[in-house]
């Protein structure tokens, strides 16, 4: 069976060593978040994580989630693991105290919903949903709508789940065809098809609140026109209670690739009651600041993915004998581990989740920040680094996800992509990440065509000031020297490509559409080699002591990225400096 | 009823431990560390007791280096209402621990002690023993069950073939086995309560015990390896092999 | 001066992990056995034939009938002054009195020990048997325990050492005995028997076990189970032979559909001989398995049951 340990100590340097996670206590609300604290809320998540939650990702993969009769039954062991789950406390980390959750920093969500993805991905979803609906909610809507829904939401009794897309419309919502009617009450009477509905219907939850993009009769065409409202499958009463049932049906579940533990619905709402969410047809505003949070969390599910992998092929490499290692001779069978290839193979796993999970600690952190600090500016700086930074997390996370978990199979070989060692799992499950939430193609767009651009070219500026910050601290370090020249050519590299990108896109869009990715990749490249970077310098100076060893391994890990990964950013930028001529030059009567 | 409760901070169950080189003992630096299961066990028997009405105090103590601050915790966020560290920074062996321990309850005076039967370090599974015969009281070990009646203990022991019962007046130490209960999973507010809840720091000094160790380590080694045998065809040759070269039926 | 070994017994028979004990003692001078009991003269001449054996103490009263910790510390420690060493087997009956012994005389105890180097050093097994760890102790007196399958048992010889009878002393009353319920069972006790036959996940679920028990009465041997085959509920807890469950040493164990995890081998590596039955031919279990045999074991069993015949 997979194993997993709580990476707590490498959580709580990321946080508090290479991020100043206690400076977060200034914030209100936050005071009480020491480095113990936080240490004891880790292990105790991951502890049950590890121990409830990770022996069921394989049953749940064979069973899936059954349909019938319009409802879906999730994999045994899901509804009482859900209910201790709750009960733990753990759905409700950073929902507001007001109503039953508990306060504590979005950026302790993200490492929790870290270990949480990694022990069993499709159960993260459900909790995950909530969250989502939650954060719409948030956003816009009335207070009586609040207090309606986000205690039960809190408690985790009730969950959520986002209606977006629909048979003819993914990526594109302005197709969106639900429509919503005015009544009386002043409430609405929702019709429409809504597919690939995450956690949609299941059987962990009394009642299931539904956020769902419809258009008013009124409403003006494409994207513009498209309203949000809150859809609970039962309607609650006056107090809060269960009511009726609402007109909600669910038509079937999709069987995929992966995360088969996890419901994709088909829900078909036939005059369904529904209240409006915010403002009439500004839906999409609301629906992009949850979609942050969602992405955000999206790549967080990634990094998970590739820790779980990391370990598992680490455990493995070192138990299973197989071959010698060069020039042994007839000594018998030496572990994996002994093995250049096999080594490249973890070190590039380990290089690359420790780096996502230093840059995620940084936006996270940089979350609470635009979210709860009292000065205005510091909120705004902290936003926009956010906002330039989300969709390198989403995407390169989550690619990262895959290839972490692809190599895991590799390293197990043939017991790898058996079912049995659960490593072909971590692939499909993986998988998804890279496709929803918007597709990596489209968070890349949303890298170059929006971010890029917003406010005057004012965002990418919030990344590379720390960065030239921390290299011209470090200009006398001959030590730092093999981490901050290889870091110093990425950036540069990084600047000239957003300026061709920009510059050629001025004159012709497509050219962003087809830079748009390697440029995706580049950023996020360099973004791992600045936290690699900043790692080994507080690697080199603790080299005594009882954690020497933790240390070191920071320095040989960050040494191993600028050398053997980081050169990938070089294909990258040159792949944008060529351009997109010779894909739109292809002739179309030749596919 | 007061109910005193003791933990110790031991390398985590999970961790594969390697032995130093130089013989010196075990590897521990930069290993989990945790709460001794057995302890653990310990910890929920006596916030059952408190749950159910039956005992109205809880009260943890540990001994050791500072980070046994993180394990009373902990047992602080499992429900226990008070702890005390007794902090050395010295190796404490079982026996000067119960004589802490001892000092500590002349001092708290509670009517129940309950520890793990062992932990699962140095495994010598002592010290509940040796504090009841300090403080001259009963004692109930490898207990699977515990029942509290009016100034009376009944005790189900896990011994060797089966279960024994035994009756035991107040006070009295019981050690925990593994069957005693199973020991719930921490609920984050009650992390976050317990970090409001008291802790008291002492040491050896302050309690007037010597903990010179009576025990020298001289070598902590590695035992001896087990190699592999050969791999017979089929049941036949399995069957001659024990028959013939093992000798063993 | 000498060693004292107290002798653990049930129902007038001398349970066997004295006689190893015995043989621990004999490394470090003369040995005395303690008899403590109800009407335990019987036992009291058995002891007396072993060999090694220079002196029985029987103690006779009601206070001991039962083998409380209480009443017998203080008896052992009364009768102590005239001891170098004092040894009982590591059972649950020797764990539960020793530690209480050592603390009245004020020295440590030694748990387990599996060696006698010298007189005042001894070697144990620290972290579930992953470390052994060489103790000296620098008290006057010694109190341990024995771990009864890391010694050979005392032979019943023809030795008739002196029996003595000691006076038994006031019971302290701290404790009183209620019943016992033993696991009713016809086949030997798993820590003391010769044959021992462990089931482990691979054998798939309760009803499948009857393989391993089949298998284990043709041999007259016990059942035990990996700590897997229990969290799956194929049997119940005390079958578990692990780190959490029992240490077995016999001379043969046979596991049957067990990978060998860390935490079992710890339960089961002393075995004189081991037998692993497993389909994955790279389960670690082979790498401590003096005969392996790679198969289905729903395949091999049953004809190796048929073979013993």
């Amino acid at each position: 069976m997979p194993i997993y340990h709580a990476p707590v100590r490498d959580m709580l340097f990321a946080y508090y060593e290479l991020n100043p996670g206690d400076s977060l206590r200034s914030l209100p609300g936050f005071e009480e978040l020491d480095r113990e604290t936080l240490g004891s809320i880790l292990e105790e998540a991951g502890r049950f994580f590890s121990e409830r939650l990770l022996p069921l990702n394989r049953g749940g993969d064979e069973q899936g989630c059954q349909w019938s009769e319009g409802r879906v039954t999730t994999p045994e062991g899901f509804k009482e693991a859900y209910r201790d789950f709750i009960e733990a406390g753990w759905n409700s980390i950073a929902f507001d105290p007001e109503y039953g959750g508990q306060g504590l920093p979005k950026s302790l969500n993200v490492l929790v919903d870290e270990m949480l993805c990694a022990c069993n991905l499709s159960f993260s979803l459900y909790p995950g949903l909530t969250h989502g609906a939650w954060t719409a909610l948030e956003e816009d809507a009335d207070p009586d709508l609040k207090a309606r829904f986000f205690p039960k939401m809190a408690e985790g009794i009730w969950s959520g789940s986002m209606c977006l897309t629909e048979p003819h419309c993914g990526s594109d919502l302005g197709l969106l065809r639900t429509r919503a009617e005015p009544q009386q009450d002043g409430s609405y009477r929702i019709s429409g098809t809504k597919i690939f509905i995450t956690a949609g219907e299941h059987d962990l939850t009394e009642n299931i609140v539904h956020l769902v993009l419809a258009r008013l009769p009124d409403a003006p065409t494409g994207i513009k026109g498209i309203s949000l409202f809150v859809v609970p499958k039962i309607l609650p009463s006056a107090e809060g209670e269960l009511g009726e049932p609402n007109w909600i049906g669910c038509g079937s579940i999709e069987h995929k690739m992966g995360i088969k533990a996890s419901a994709t619905c088909v829900l078909n709402f036939d005059g369904a009651t529904g209240w409006l969410v915010g403002e009439p047809h500004k839906g999409m505003r609301t629906m992009f600041k949850m979609m942050n949070t969602e992405r955000l969390a999206t790549g967080i599910q990634g990094l998970g993915i590739a820790e779980a992998a990391y370990q598992n092929a680490v455990a493995y490499a070192q138990e299973r004998l197989q071959g010698r290692s060069p020039g042994a001779g007839d000594k018998p069978a030496e572990p994996l581990i002994v093995h250049p290839d096999v080594r490249r193979m973890l070190l590039t796993m380990r290089a690359l989740t420790q780096g996502c999970r230093a840059l995620a600690v940084w936006v996270a952190q940089q979350l609470d920040v635009a979210t709860y600090a009292s000065d205005p500016l510091q909120r705004q700086q902290a936003g926009e680094l956010v906002a330039l930074l989300t969709p390198v997390v989403k995407a390169f996370f989550t690619d990262t996800g895959f290839e972490v978990a692809n190599l895991g199979v590799q390293v197990f070989g043939g017991h790898g992509y058996i079912r049995e060692q659960g490593m072909e799992q971590l692939v499909r499950d993986a998988r998804i990440g890279q496709i929803y939430e918007g597709t990596n193609g489209i968070q890349a767009m949303d890298l170059v065509g929006r971010k890029l651009p917003m406010a005057q070219g004012r965002l990418i500026e919030r990344f590379l000031v720390p960065l030239r910050e921390f290299l011209k601290a470090q200009q006398d370090e001959r030590a730092m020297d093999e981490f901050t020249g290889p870091l110093s050519a990425a950036a540069t590299m990084l600047e000239q490509a957003a300026e061709t990108l920009l510059g050629r896109g001025a004159a012709n869009p497509l050219e962003t559409g087809a830079g748009a990715v390697d440029f995706l990749q580049l950023f996020g490249l360099t973004a791992l080699a600045f936290q690699w970077a900043r790692m080994a310098q507080i690697g080199l100076n603790q080299r005594e002591g009882d954690e020497a060893l933790f240390y070191a391994a920071k320095v040989n890990t960050a040494r191993f990225f600028m050398r053997r990964i980081l050169p990938r950013s070089e294909a990258h930028f040159r792949a944008i400096n060529a351009g997109g001529d010779c894909m739109m030059d292809f002739d179309d009567r030749a596919w | 009823m007061k109910v005193l409760v003791c933990v110790k901070r031991v390398v985590d169950a999970n961790v594969k431990i390697s032995v130093k080189a130089d013989g010196s003992g075990v590897e521990r630096a930069n290993l989990k560390m945790a709460m001794n299961p057995f302890d653990e066990i310990a910890v929920e028997e006596a916030v059952r007791l408190q749950e159910s009405g039956k005992a109205d105090e809880t009260l943890v103590v540990s001994l050791g280096d500072k980070g046994c601050q993180e394990t009373l915790r902990t047992a602080l966020a499992m429900g226990i209402d008070r702890a005390i560290l007794v902090e050395s920074d010295t190796e404490l062996q079982p026996l000067a621990v119960a004589k802490m321990l001892a000092a500590v309850v002349r001092r708290e005076q509670p009517d129940l002690v309950i520890l793990g039967k062992q932990a699962i370090d140095d495994d010598n599974n002592q010290t509940g023993q040796m504090l009841a015969a300090l403080l001259g009281w009963g004692q109930g070990t490898f207990a699977s069950q515990v029942t509290l009646s009016k100034n009376q203990l009944e005790v189900i022991r896990e011994i060797d073939g089966g279960l024994e019962t035994l009756a035991l007046p107040l006070p009295a130490v019981v050690t925990a086995d593994l069957r005693l209960n199973e020991p719930r999973y921490v609920k984050l507010p009650n992390i976050m309560k317990a970090k409001k809840k008291r802790l008291d720091v002492t040491c050896p000094d302050a309690l007037g015990v010597d903990i010179q160790p009576r025990l020298e380590i001289l070598k902590v080694e590695e035992p001896p390896v087990r190699s592999g045998g050969v791999k017979v065809a089929d049941v036949a040759e399995l069957v001659d092999k024990l028959r013939n070269e093992a000798r063993v039926i | 001066m000498g060693v004292l070994i107290i002798a653990e017994h049930h129902n007038g028979q001398l349970a066997g992990a004295t006689r190893n004990t015995v043989s621990a003692g004999v490394q470090l001078g003369e040995v005395s056995v303690l008899v403590a009991g109800e009407g335990c003269r019987g036992v009291a001449d058995e002891v007396a034939a072993l060999e090694g054996v220079t002196r029985v103490l029987l103690c006779d009263a009601g206070a001991y009938a039962e083998g409380l910790a209480e009443p017998l510390a203080d008896l052992i420690v009364a009768i102590a002054k005239d001891h170098t060493h004092l040894l009982a087997p590591a059972t649950t009956f020797g764990k539960n009195l020793m530690p209480r012994v050592a603390a009245l005389l004020d020295v440590a105890q030694l748990s387990e020990v599996i060696e006698v180097v010298d007189a005042d050093t001894f070697k144990r097994p620290i972290y579930a048997g992953n470390a052994i760890a060489t103790v000296r102790s620098r008290d006057t007196r010694k109190v341990l325990t024995v771990r009864a399958t890391a010694f050979e048992a005392a032979v019943a010889g023809s030795g008739t050492a002196p029996v003595e009878v000691v006076e038994a002393i006031a019971d302290p009353g701290l404790s009183r005995f209620v019943s016992r319920a033993l696991t009713e069972s016809d086949r030997p006790e798993l820590t003391a028997a010769r044959v021992v036959i462990s089931g482990g996940r691979g054998v798939g679920s309760k009803e499948n076990f009857t393989l391993v028990e089949q298998l284990a009465d043709k041999l007259n041997g016990a059942v035990g189970a990996s700590r897997a085959a229990v969290d799956a509920g194929f049997v119940p807890n005390d079958y578990q032979v692990g780190q959490t469950g029992k240490i077995v040493a016999p001379e043969l164990y046979v596991a049957v559909g067990i990978s060998g995890a860390i935490q079992h081998l710890a339960g089961m590596k002393d075995s004189k001989v081991i037998v692993a039955i497993n389909k994955d031919e790279d389960a670690p279990i082979f790498e401590v398995a003096d005969y392996g045999l790679v198969a289905d074991l729903f395949e091999v069993m049953p004809i190796l049951i048929a073979s013993l015949e």
